[in-house]
């Protein structure tokens, strides 16, 4: 079955290989001025725990300069989902649609046998080439995740482990839809909606919790998130008692102490209100990438298990 | 008398459709197969080998093409072949030998050659009577299975 | 019976409301060179697709070769299969599409790849071959698995008559040489009338008729005569059809002894009128007695 995967699927191997290779390149050419940007302003003495002087105007300066391309970059958590529509997806989707399946199922090798077989081999390739794409992504975030972590989503969902996890689950949606819909656009579009959906209900509900969230009070009137790296899930007032303040009750106390003539942060501070951050430590990313990865790899081997599972049921 | 086309003797080569270089010995006899007959096709086989052996253009010792051939080039079951072959061997004219083919092994007694000859060129001449009398190849069938048959031809020109 | 190469019990396969096939139960003898006929959507799609596991049956069961194909699907390693239209990847060239059955069937033999590539280049795609040579190559990567069940629906569709008769010529030798058992499904009984020797009949969904070719038409005539109110008659067990039409009466039935009846001229029917006759009711094969010799009616 490997040489029959690869004449089937070379195309989508030379694309994917393209793709990497052009994301290579334009990671090459635009890490240059970074870097000089980043020995330029002497942006090595503003890594946490140091704290120069200066350095709360010249880190936001330095990114804002690239915001616009770290922005672009996040839109990479695309790629993942790639693997999913245009090669998972018309795996079975284009051979029910060709009904080209009443010759390829009816040789020496079974149903089960066929799509085990292409499945892995694929599934090799994806995570490979997973890694490569991540790779390129973390040397090139290099300069930003030393200054912001990269605990957070802006790099958390682009780099290391869970790259790869991702494309091989967005391969695994694929297949599936493909062999539910058996027609290539509506399966390529039920694989990027069900991607999408679990991509967002694990990253807001359960990334958080992976491991019990750490919590650190500050004071009111305290400016930053105090602590750069690490992923803020939460950055509210409590009152003494603990209680949340909600934003009615903050601006009618700024509004009393607007009134009063008082400064409103010293106000604040009068009124016993304090801050709670709510956060995951950035030395935590190892580990939080292992279990987000080790899901969706479980997630995948699920998929792909119910998939065989039904392709023998498939009234043809 | 049978409704088939007589066979046609070759001594050179010929090709199979679809065939690629099988290297056989050239047949003494290709079999036609006439759907339309109403003639079982087993039965049309058994009159064409034995038209042949009347006429001497096979004789003993040659060998039959094998069913294999047969198939090939009528796209027959090849069961009919053999079937045709076993009745011809139940009559004695041929005899299979196990592994090599099936050869004939009788003669069926021909008309001396040379009455032949005459018989031939007597019987064109009364043909281009018949057809200068305005006869069409069906009528003359008509005329002479009629008059084999010993009943007066309904149909005359 | 359990080795026959297709054995159907109370086979049948529903499509929503509609039964495809119902309650079929049929043996294919071993050796057989089956016609397995029908108007359009009388089942034999539905029959072939249960026989090779691409459908799953509503109830009943087939077995090929004494497994089913659903739950045993390597018996399909010695079944060769040609769905209707001889589907093949387009985009392969006939080299690569030859790769891909050598590759995905062990039992493959190389010798016929010759025969695969007389008149077609194998660098061509699969797309840009006829009709013609796209059916040849189908059956031939079929036959060079060397498998003793060969299942074909519709082979001869679009097929001019020399693409057809290479087609019948190529299975024909095959079959010489391995005696393999054939089930061929084509709706034009004429197709399939030069090599069968069985014949099934599916009508709606169900087998009509089950019977070597031989027997088949030895056991029925047609019987002319003035039209009157029928009895039974000597020789006659079952009366298929009858049609009158002014003054004559037309019977097609099956024999069980000799008719001697002189009131009846007595003739045989061939393969495809009989065949039609089961099938559709209200047409009869016309007779014309003028010829002793039997001829082909077309009704």
């Amino acid at each position: 079955m490997a040489w029959v995967t690869w004449r089937q699927h070379r195309a989508q191997l030379v694309g994917a290989v393209g793709l990497l290779v052009a994301l290579a390149l334009a990671a090459l050419i635009t890490r240059l001025p970074i870097q000089s940007a980043f020995n330029r302003d002497s942006l090595s003495a503003c890594l946490p725990p140091a704290a120069r002087t200066g350095c709360d105007l010249i880190v936001p300066h330095f990114e804002n300069e690239f915001a616009g391309w770290v922005a672009a970059v996040r839109g990479l958590a695309v790629l993942p989902a790639l693997a999913g529509l245009f090669v998972g997806a018309p795996l079975l989707a284009r051979e029910l649609e060709h009904e080209t399946h009443r010759f390829a199922w009816t040789q020496g090798v079974t149903r089960r046998r066929w799509l085990l077989s292409k499945t892995s081999l694929l599934a090799a390739g994806t995570l490979l080439l997973g890694a490569l794409a991540s790779g390129v992504v973390m040397w090139w975030r290099g300069p930003f995740d030393t200054l912001e972590g990269r605990i957070g989503p802006s790099g958390f969902d682009i780099e290391g482990l869970v790259v790869p996890a991702y494309a091989l689950f967005a391969l695994a949606l694929g297949v599936l839809c493909g062999l539910i819909f058996r027609r290539s656009v509506a399966a390529m579009t039920a694989t990027l909606v069900a991607f999408g959906a679990t991509r967002f209900l694990v990253l807001e509900f359960l990334r958080p919790h992976f491991l019990t969230p750490l919590h650190r009070i500050v004071a009111a009137t305290a400016t930053g998130s105090q602590g750069a790296g690490n992923w803020v899930l939460s950055d509210t007032l409590v009152d003494g008692g603990g209680r949340q303040i909600t934003a009615a009750s903050e601006n009618l106390a700024v509004l009393h102490a607007q009134q009063a003539r008082i400064d409103p942060h010293s106000y604040i501070v009068t009124l016993g209100w304090k801050r709670v951050i709510s956060y995951q430590p950035a030395g935590r990313f190892w580990t939080f990438q292992l279990l987000e990865a080790g899901l969706f790899v479980a997630l995948a081997a699920a998929v792909v298990l119910v998939a065989v599972w039904l392709v023998r049921r498939t009234p043809t | 008398m049978s409704a088939s086309l007589l066979p046609t003797p070759r001594r050179q080569d010929r090709g199979f459709v679809g065939r690629a270089g099988s290297g056989y010995d050239p047949a003494v006899i290709e079999f036609h197969l006439d759907p339309r007959s109403g003639v079982a096709t087993y039965l049309q086989i058994v009159q064409q080998v034995k038209d042949a052996l009347r006429l001497g253009t096979i004789g003993i010792g040659d060998q039959l093409p094998t069913v294999r051939e047969v198939v090939a080039d009528l796209a027959i079951n090849p069961n009919t072949v053999a079937k045709a072959y076993r009745e011809l061997e139940r009559d004695g004219l041929v005899v299979a030998r196990q592994g090599r083919g099936t050869f004939v092994a009788d003669t069926l007694a021909p008309p001396s050659m040379q009455h032949h000859d005459e018989l031939r060129a007597a019987l064109e001449r009364w043909l281009d009577r018949a057809e200068a009398a305005g006869l069409d190849e069906e009528s003359i069938r008509a005329l002479i299975t009629a008059t084999l048959r010993g009943t007066p031809s309904r149909r005359v020109a | 019976m359990s080795g026959a190469p297709l054995v159907a019990d109370g086979l049948g396969k529903r499509y929503g409301r509609d039964w495809g096939l119902r309650d079929c139960t049929l043996t294919i003898p071993d050796g057989a060179i089956v016609g397995l006929t029908g108007a359009n959507a009388a089942g034999k799609s539905t029959l072939l697709a249960l026989a090779t596991g691409l459908l799953a049956p509503s109830e009943g069961s087939v077995s090929v070769l004494g497994r089913d194909p659903l739950r045993d699907p390597s018996v399909l390693a010695d079944v060769g299969f040609v769905a209707q239209g001889a589907p093949l990847y387009r985009s392969f060239s006939v080299a690569e599409t030859i790769e891909f059955v050598r590759r995905t069937n062990s039992g493959w033999d190389d010798e016929i790849v010759p025969d695969l590539l007389t008149r077609i280049s194998s660098r061509a795609k699969v797309g840009s071959l006829s009709e013609g040579e796209r059916a040849r190559l189908a059956l031939g990567l079929v036959l060079g698995k060397r498998p003793r069940l060969v299942l074909l629906d519709e082979p001869f569709a679009s097929l001019d008559p020399l693409a057809g008769r290479e087609l019948l010529q190529l299975l024909m030798d095959h079959v010489a040489e391995t005696a393999a058992t054939v089930v061929i499904a084509s709706h034009v009984i004429a197709d399939i009338e030069r090599v069968c020797d069985h014949i099934v009949l599916l009508t709606g969904g169900g087998v009509r008729l089950e019977s070597n070719v031989e027997v088949l038409l030895d056991s029925h005539r047609l019987l002319t005569g003035p039209r009157r109110p029928l009895g039974s008659i000597r020789g006659v067990r079952e009366i298929v059809r009858e049609r009158h039409s002014g003054r004559q009466l037309t019977l097609l039935v099956v024999t069980d002894g000799p008719i001697v009846d002189p009131s009846w001229t007595v003739e045989p029917v061939g393969l495809e009128d009989l065949l039609l006759a089961y099938m559709a009711p209200e047409r009869l094969p016309t007779p014309r007695t003028s010829e002793k010799v039997p001829l082909r009616w077309h009704g």
